[in-house]
C-alpha cells in the first residue's frame, strides 16, 4: 500500500496532476487530502450530501408500511433514490422528511420565498410568514391551556426561529 | 434551428461582453417547478410523461412576447447534438442521458433554456455573461409568473415550491456563478476560497457542474439551500458578498503574481502557448489546462494578438462534440486528439504572436 507523500500513513487518495504538461503522481491520506484542499465537502454532489443524511436519518420516525397510494413511493425508495415521486409525498412522509429537509437545508423548515398564489407581491412571503406566527401563538396559547408543556415547548421554539427571521414583526 | 446550428454562433454567456467577464465568465438563474396534476418525472408512467411533455412543451413555444424558442425533442436527437446542448450548457448530463419523452426549449441567443422531463417537470435556466445575476432572476421570475398563468404549479405554504428532490424544495432557486480564478490556484490561496466557502454553505464545482473535479481554474459557486430564504436574500448575498469576495482575492492574487512573481506568470503563460501553438496530440483535460493560463495571459495583458472572445471560443470549440460538428466528421480516442492539436495551432498560428 502506498503510503501518504506527507505524513507517512496510509495513503487513500491518489491523484494525477498534469503540471506544464508532466503528470505527476501525488498519494494522500484521507486528513492531508482535506487540509490540501484535494478533497472538499463542497465537491460532493447534492444527492450524496442528501444520501448521506438519510442513512443518518435511520433511527427517526418509524415509516415502515408508509406508502403513497398516488405514485407508489416507499420512504426505502426514497431512501435509495434520493427523490420523491408526488406532491403527495410530502406529506405522507411529513415526519419523516422533517428532519432530513432541515437537515439538507441548514435548520430552515419554512418556505419564505415567492409564492403561487401572488407571484408578483414581493410581500407574499412576509405575510405568509406572519399568518402562520400568528397561527403558532394561538397554538401555544391553546397547549399552555392544556398544560401540555412538551407540545408548548416546541411551538415555541417554531415561533422562535419564524421570528428571527427578516420581515416580521 | 438544430443543436448543430448552434456551433456557428458564441452563445451569449461565452460573449466575453457582460460585468467583469475577464473574471466572473457566466452568471446562471435556475429554477425548478413541477405541475401539481402529474406524478414527478421518476414516478410518471410513458403516457404521463408524454402528455407533460406535449403540455410543457405548447406552453413554452405559445408563449406571448418576445421569447424567441426554438424547440429539441430529446428523445429524437442524436447523440452528438445532445452533447452539444450540454457542452454549450443549455442541458444537464443527466437530460441528455435520460429515456423517454423529454426536450428543451432554447432561446435564439442561448440565453434562456427550458428542460422539460428532467428531474423536475420543468427547468428553467437563464445564463449570461459575466456578473448579472438579478437580470438573469428578471427574466427567469418574469417567465415563470408567464408559465404559470396556463399551468397548476405543485406548492405548498409549508415548503414552496416542490421539487423531486427535498434539496431543491422552497424557492427552487439555484443561482450559479463560474469564475476563472487561475491565480487564486497558482499562489495556492484557492483553498482559502473553499475553506470560506464551506462556512456560508455554497457549493463549489468544475466547469461542468456537479460531480467533476475542477478543470482549467474554472469553479462554479451555487447556493446549498434553497429553503427559508427569499429569491433576494439569496441573490443579494450572491451579488453583494460572496463574488465581489471571490473577484477581489482573484484581483489581488494577480497583482501579486504580477509584482513579486513576474517570471513565473510568464513562464507558464508562455508554456501554454508554447504547447497550443505546438502540440500534435491534446486531451481535452490538457486543452483546458493550457487555455486557461492562455486566458490569464491575454487577460493580464501580458499576451498580446489575441482576445478573450477568441480564447473563450476555443474553450468551447475544443469540446469532443463541438469538435466533431465543426470539422464534421466523427471522431474518437487518437485522431480526436491529433483534430483537437491541429485545430488549435491553425487558430492561434493565423495570428501575429
Amino acid at each position: 500500500m502506498k503510503k501518504c507523500d506527507r505524513c507517512n500513513k496510509p495513503a487513500t487518495v491518489h491523484l494525477t496532476e498534469i503540471d506544464n504538461g508532466i503528470p505527476t503522481e501525488l498519494h494522500l491520506c484521507d486528513q492531508c487530502a482535506g487540509e490540501t484542499g484535494y478533497i472538499q465537502q463542497a465537491h460532493i454532489p447534492l444527492n450524496e450530501v442528501l444520501n448521506q443524511l438519510l442513512q443518518a436519518q435511520n433511527r427517526s420516525a418509524k415509516a415502515d408500511g408508509l406508502r403513497c397510494e398516488e405514485c407508489g413511493m416507499t420512504w426505502q425508495e426514497f431512501k435509495d433514490t434520493g427523490l420523491l415521486g408526488c406532491m403527495k409525498d410530502y406529506d405522507i412522509f411529513a415526519a419523516q422528511l422533517q428532519g432530513v429537509i432541515e437537515s439538507a437545508q441548514q435548520g430552515a423548515t419554512r418556505h419564505t420565498g415567492k409564492c403561487k398564489e401572488s407571484p408578483t407581491d414581493p410581500n407574499a412571503a412576509v405575510k405568509l410568514r406572519q399568518a402562520e406566527l400568528n397561527r403558532l401563538r394561538k397554538d401555544l396559547a391553546r397547549a399552555v391551556q392544556r398544560e401540555s408543556y412538551e407540545e408548548a415547548a416546541k411551538l415555541r421554539d417554531q415561533i422562535k426561529v419564524l421570528e428571527s427571521s427578516p420581515g416580521t414583526d | 434551428m438544430k443543436p448543430g446550428d448552434l456551433t456557428k454562433q458564441n452563445g451569449e454567456w461565452l460573449s466575453a461582453t457582460g460585468p467583469r467577464h475577464e473574471i466572473v465568465i457566466s452568471s446562471r438563474v435556475r429554477l425548478a417547478r413541477n405541475l401539481a396534476s402529474f406524478p414527478f418525472v421518476n414516478k410518471a408512467s410513458q403516457p404521463q410523461r408524454s402528455e407533460l411533455h406535449r403540455l410543457c412543451r405548447d406552453r413554452l413555444l405559445s408563449l406571448p412576447g418576445n421569447w424567441n424558442l426554438f424547440y429539441v425533442d430529446l428523445d429524437h436527437t442524436e447523440e452528438v447534438d445532445r452533447q452539444i446542448l450540454v457542452e454549450r450548457h443549455l442541458i444537464s448530463k443527466q437530460h441528455t442521458s435520460g429515456e423517454g419523452s423529454r426536450g428543451v426549449a432554447i432561446s435564439a441567443d442561448e440565453a434562456l433554456s427550458v428542460m422539460v422531463n428532467e428531474e423536475d417537470h420543468l427547468r428553467m435556466q437563464v445564463l449570461r455573461s459575466g456578473m448579472q445575476l438579478r437580470e438573469c432572476w428578471k427574466t427567469a421570475d418574469k417567465l415563470d409568473n408567464m408559465l404559470q398563468e396556463h399551468l397548476d404549479y405543485a406548492f405548498s405554504e409549508r415548503f414552496g415550491y416542490l421539487t423531486a428532490c427535498p434539496t431543491n424544495v422552497g424557492t427552487g432557486l439555484r443561482v450559479s456563478v463560474m469564475m476563472h480564478l487561475p491565480a487564486l490556484k497558482l499562489t495556492g490561496e484557492i483553498e482559502k476560497v473553499f475553506r470560506a466557502a464551506k462556512d456560508t454553505h455554497l457549493a463549489i464545482r468544475g466547469l461542468f457542474g456537479e460531480g467533476t473535479e475542477a478543470i482549467g481554474d474554472f469553479y462554479q459557486i451555487s447556493n446549498q439551500t434553497t429553503l427559508g430564504r427569499s429569491e433576494e436574500e439569496i441573490l443579494d448575498e450572491f451579488s453583494d458578498s460572496i463574488i465581489p469576495r471571490i473577484l477581489t482575492a482573484e484581483l489581488t492574487a494577480r497583482s501579486i503574481l504580477e509584482q513579486e512573481r513576474p517570471l513565473a506568470l510568464d513562464d507558464r503563460i508562455g508554456r501554454a502557448i508554447g504547447v497550443l501553438r505546438n502540440a500534435r496530440l491534446l486531451s481535452t483535460e490538457e486543452t483546458l489546462y493550457f487555455l486557461s493560463h492562455l486566458r490569464l495571459g491575454v487577460v493580464m495583458g501580458r499576451v498580446t494578438g489575441l482576445d478573450i472572445d477568441t480564447i473563450n471560443k476555443l474553450f468551447l470549440q475544443t469540446q469532443p462534440a463541438h469538435l466533431q460538428r465543426v470539422l464534421g466528421r466523427t471522431l474518437d480516442g487518437e485522431s480526436r486528439k491529433a483534430a483537437r492539436a491541429d485545430f488549435m495551432r491553425q487558430k492561434l498560428q493565423a495570428r501575429p504572436p
